[in-house]
């Protein structure tokens, strides 16, 4: 929250190499709310640590094809 | 516009936008008042109208959210939500103690019970405004 967090992601990305998957969808997925998810991918946002388990397991992922530390 | 808010900030902007109202409304009754020379009217039969009105229209409005979205109000906030309560729950909580604080501090001033009252209702009416706006502005912060 406030100044966004040095995380990076690739959401979008694997939301599209995945056939598409709207943010309707993911966030249903994931348990959140698509404003999450756009929060998320538009770097507003980090998510928690079982949410971006969740969002890389989904994508059949590791966390860090997903999520990166930009430091 | 509108339909791209989140439940939850549409349920914020309408009890903010009602607890602003009802926060006027008080004000406008409570007119006479004064801190400084600590005189202050009644209590009287409006405030208990007030209260009623605050009370039917927080029901009115989350009925008419939930039936517009019924899926969003019976789901339980996610975890940006929730960070997003906690925090302007936890700044209008500031607000609440501090005008309750000056209220007391007031009292020792003018030993006004009439005052005091107001000056505690009033508290609960800003931190109710604050937690409402603190929540949009959140919401929107990180939208």
């Amino acid at each position: 929250m406030g100044k966004a967090p040095p995380i990076t992601n690739r959401v979008k990305l694997h939301r599209m190499l995945a056939g598409g998957i709207t943010q309707a969808d993911l966030a249903d997925a994931v348990g959140v709310t698509r404003h999450t998810i756009i929060a998320i991918e538009q770097g507003h946002y980090s998510p928690s640590l079982e949410t971006a388990f969740r969002i890389a397991r989904l994508f059949g992922v590791g966390v860090e094809d997903v999520f990166g530390w930009e430091g | 516009m509108i339909s791209d808010l989140s439940f939850r900030e549409k349920s914020a902007w309408a009890m903010g936008a009602l607890s602003l109202a009802i926060t006027i409304l008080y004000l406008i009754d409570v007119q006479p008042i004064s801190w400084r020379t600590g005189s202050a009217p009644p209590v009287d039969r409006d405030f208990i109208k007030i209260t009623i009105a605050a009370i039917v229209g927080s029901i009115i409005v989350q009925s008419i959210l939930a039936a517009g979205n019924p899926k969003d109000a019976d789901a339980p906030a996610d975890e940006r939500e929730r960070l997003v309560l906690a925090r302007a729950g936890s700044v209008s909580g500031f607000v609440l103690a501090f005008g309750c604080v000056a209220a007391l501090l007031n009292y020792l001033v003018h030993p006004n019970g009439n005052l005091l009252f107001h000056g505690i209702l009033l508290s609960l009416l800003f931190s109710t405004v604050a937690e409402s706006a603190l929540q949009i502005f959140f919401f929107r912060r990180d939208a």
